[in-house]
C-alpha cells in the first residue's frame, strides 16, 4: 500500500517535469527536426535557424537530438518515436548516413515526408531500401574542403607538411571535406599530408591526437581539421608545446571559437557554412512539402572561407 | 525469502504501470499497439545485455566490458557476414567472441584476483580498441535480407528481435532459478566466503557468468547489427551503464546475492517506457536525461529505504516476541 503510494507520488512529481514539455496543439502542421547532437555550437546554430523559420511560417517544431553524437541506435529510437506521433515532416540530420536509412525507411512507409540536412544519405544503401527523401539541404561539402586546400596552399607558397584530423570515419561530410581539400592541394606538390588520423569530431580528441602527432612529425607546420571543435583541440595542443604561430590551423564551420581563435591569429581561416541557413531552409522545404509543393531534390546551401581580414565582417 | 522477491518485483511493476498510465494520459500516441511493438523492439538490445548484467551483478561483480564486447562481436559477425559464410557459422563466431572475451574477463577475475571492476575496465578499452583496429574505425554495412530479418521479420505480427528477447529471457530465467549454476550464482554474491568454505568451487562458476555476461553482449550484437544493417567499431558505448540501470531499477542488489531477472526485464522497460516517452511529448533531450537520472536514483532510494524499513520490522517483531 505504502510503495503504490510512494510510487503515485512519483508519478505525480514527473508528470510537472513532462508538463513543461507538453505539446498539444493540433491546429498546426508539426515538423520534427533530429539532430545528431545538441552540445555543439553548430547545431545549436541550426536549431535556432529551424525555430525562427518555425515561428514566421507558424507551425509546431519538435527538435530532438540523442546524447551522444555517435549514438545511431537512439537517434533510430528517436525517428521511430516521432513516427509514432505522427509529425507531417520529419526534418533528419543523420548520425551515420547508412544505419539511419532504416528508420527513414520507417518514416517513408508511415507517409512521412523526409527532409535530409546536412549529412546525406548513402546513396547505395538509400536506394537499396527504396529510400527516397523529398530533399537534400546542406554545404557542399566538398567544395568547402576545396575552399581550404587552395587557402592552405596559397599562404605556404605551395610548401607545407600537412597534419589532417578527421571526422569519425563513414560520416560523408567529413569525407567529401577530405576529398575537396586532397583535390585541391593535388595541384601543390611542395603540400605534404605527413599523417591523417580521426579525432571524431570532439575537442578533447583533437588536443591528443594533434599533440601526438606533433610528437611523431615535428615537421608539421599546417593541420587542417574536419571541423573546428577539433581545430580548436590543435590549437591547444600547439599552444601547449609552444609552437603557437608556427603551425598553421585551417578547420571547417567557422564557429564562434574558431571566429575569436582567427581574430586572435592562433587560427588561421576555417570553411564557413550557413547552419541557420540550413535549419531555416529545412523547415520551409516541410512546410512546402505540407502545401503539396515540390522542392528541388537538391538544395546546396553557400559555404565561405573566414580568414583574419574577413572574420569581422561576415555574419 | 520467495515472497520478498515477489513483492519487490511488484513494486517495480507497480512502477511501470503507473508510467505508462501516467503517459497514456499525457499522450494520445502512447498507447498504440504500434507504440507498444516499438518500444519493446527498442529496449530489446539493452534488456538483453542486461540478462548477463544480471547474473555478474548477483554474483556481486560488474561488468563494464559489454558495450565493447557489443561492438568487437558486432565487428566479427559483420566481416563473417561480408566473407559469405553460413549465417548460423557468422552468429557462432560473433557469439565465440563474447564468450571469448567474458571468458578473460572470468580468468582476471578469479585467477589474477583482480576486482571485477578493474578487470572488465580493461577489457572495455582492449576490446574496443580491437574493434576501431579491426575495422580501421570504419563500419561494416549492407547485408543481406537473409540476415536482416533477424531484426525486420515480423513473425506472428511481432517484431522479431522481441521474440529474440523472450526466448532469452525464459532460457536464462530456467537457468538461474532451476539450476545448480543459477542457486550458486546467488551463493556467492550473498556470501561468496561461505559458499567456497562449503565445497563450491566459487572461481568456476564465477567464470561462467563472465563468460554468460559476454554472450548476452554478443546476442544484443546480433540484433543491433541487423537493426543498423551495418557493424559499427563505435557501437554500444556507455551500454554498460544502461545495463547497469535496467538492472538496478529492477530491484538487484549491486551488493550481489538478491535480485531476479523478471526485475530486470521491468527495468529495461521502464527505460525504454520512459524514453519513447520523452520523445513522444517532445521533451528538450537536455530534460530526458535529468529526467531519466531521476528515475534511477528514485527507483533505488526507494527500494533501499522500503527494505531497511522491512528490516526494522522484522526486527521489532522479533524483539517483541523475545519480550513476550
Amino acid at each position: 500500500m505504502c510503495r503504490a503510494g510512494r510510487f503515485a507520488l512519483v508519478a505525480v512529481a514527473m508528470a510537472g517535469l513532462f508538463g513543461c514539455g507538453r505539446d498539444v496543439e493540433r491546429s498546426r502542421p508539426r515538423v520534427a527536426l533530429v539532430l545528431k547532437t545538441l552540445n555543439s555550437p553548430f547545431f545549436i546554430d541550426l536549431q535556432k535557424g529551424a525555430e525562427a523559420a518555425a515561428q514566421r511560417l507558424d507551425v509546431a517544431l519538435v527538435v530532438q537530438a540523442a546524447e551522444r553524437e555517435m549514438d545511431v541506435e537512439k537517434q533510430m529510437q528517436i525517428i521511430e518515436n516521432l513516427v509514432q506521433t505522427g509529425v507531417d515532416v520529419l526534418c533528419v540530420v543523420p548520425s551515420g548516413s547508412r544505419e539511419i536509412v532504416p528508420a527513414i525507411a520507417k518514416a517513408q512507409r508511415g507517409g512521412i515526408p523526409v527532409v535530409i540536412v546536412d549529412e546525406r544519405l548513402d546513396e547505395a544503401t538509400a536506394r537499396e531500401a527504396g529510400v527516397r527523401p523529398a530533399t537534400f539541404v546542406g554545404s557542399d561539402n566538398v567544395d568547402g574542403g576545396r575552399l581550404a586546400g587552395r587557402h592552405l596552399a596559397e599562404v605556404t607558397g605551395g610548401r607545407a607538411n600537412v597534419a589532417v584530423l578527421e571526422g569519425i570515419p563513414g560520416h560523408e561530410s567529413g569525407d567529401a571535406r577530405l576529398r575537396g581539400f586532397r583535390e585541391a592541394i593535388a595541384v601543390a606538390p611542395g603540400i605534404r599530408v605527413v599523417a591523417s588520423q580521426t579525432a571524431n569530431w570532439e575537442r578533447d580528441q583533437g588536443f591528443t591526437v594533434f599533440q601526438n602527432l606533433l610528437q611523431a612529425h615535428p615537421e608539421i607546420d599546417a593541420v587542417f581539421a574536419c571541423n573546428d571543435v577539433m581545430a580548436l583541440g590543435a590549437v591547444e595542443a600547439i599552444a601547449a608545446s609552444g609552437k603557437t604561430g608556427r603551425v598553421r590551423v585551417v578547420g571547417f564551420d567557422a564557429v564562434d571559437d574558431a571566429r575569436r581563435a582567427i581574430a586572435a591569429g592562433t587560427m588561421d581561416a576555417s570553411v564557413a557554412q550557413y547552419p541557420s541557413e540550413m535549419g531555416r531552409l529545412a523547415v520551409e522545404s516541410a512546410v512546402r512539402l505540407i502545401r503539396g509543393e515540390t522542392v528541388p531534390a537538391e538544395q546546396p546551401t553557400r559555404v565561405g572561407l573566414v580568414t583574419r581580414e574577413n572574420v569581422g565582417a561576415l555574419r | 525469502m520467495i515472497t520478498s522477491i515477489g513483492r519487490r518485483q511488484l513494486g517495480t511493476l507497480a512502477g511501470l504501470a503507473g508510467l505508462c498510465a501516467l503517459l497514456t494520459v499525457l499522450t494520445p500516441h502512447f498507447l498504440t499497439v504500434s507504440n507498444l511493438l516499438n518500444i519493446t523492439e527498442q529496449t530489446t538490445i539493452n534488456a538483453v545485455i542486461a540478462v548477463g548484467m544480471t547474473f555478474v551483478i548477483l554474483s556481486g561483480g560488474i561488468d563494464l566490458s559489454v558495450g565493447s564486447l557489443v561492438a568487437l562481436s558486432g565487428i566479427v559477425l559483420g566481416s563473417a557476414l561480408q566473407l559469405h559464410l553460413p549465417l548460423p557459422v557468422a552468429i557462432l563466431l560473433g557469439l565465440l567472441t563474447g564468450a571469448a572475451c567474458g571468458l578473460v574477463n572470468g580468468v582476471l577475475i578469479t585467477r589474477g584476483r583482480l576486482p571485477p571492476f578493474i578487470a572488465t575496465l580493461g577489457m572495455m578499452s582492449m576490446a574496443r580498441g580491437a574493434a576501431l583496429l579491426y575495422t580501421d574505425g570504419r563500419p561494416i554495412s549492407g547485408f543481406e535480407e537473409g540476415f536482416r530479418v533477424l531484426s525486420t521479420g515480423r513473425p506472428l505480427m511481432i517484431p522479431s528481435p522481441v521474440l529474440l528477447m523472450a526466448g532469452v529471457y525464459l532460457a536464462a530465467h530456467f537457468v538461474l532459478t532451476r539450476t545448480i549454476f543459477g542457486r550458486y550464482v546467488y551463493a556467492i554474491g550473498g556470501n561468496e566466503e561461505a559458499t567456497r568454505l562449503s565445497g563450491v568451487r566459487v572461481g568456476y562458476y564465477k567464470t561462467q557468468v563472465y563468460v554468460l555476461s559476454g554472450v548476452t553482449s554478443a546476442v544484443a550484437a546480433v540484433t543491433l547489427t541487423a537493426r543498423l544493417n551495418s557493424a559499427q567499431p563505435i557501437a554500444g558505448i556507455m551500454y554498460e551503464l544502461d545495463a547497469i540501470a535496467a538492472t538496478v531499477i529492477g530491484g538487484t542488489s549491486l551488493m550481489g546475492g538478491s535480485g531476479t531477472l523478471v526485475g530486470t526485464l521491468i527495468g529495461a522497460l521502464i527505460m525504454g517506457v520512459l524514453r519513447n516517452g520523452l520523445n513522444l511529448i517532445g521533451i528538450s533531450s537536455f530534460l530526458q536525461q535529468v529526467v531519466i537520472g531521476a528515475v534511477i536514483i528514485a527507483a533505488v532510494l526507494l527500494d533501499s529505504t522500503l527494505s531497511a524499513r522491512a528490516a526494522s520490522a522484522r526486527a521489532k517483531r522479533t524483539a517483541a516476541n523475545a519480550a513476550a
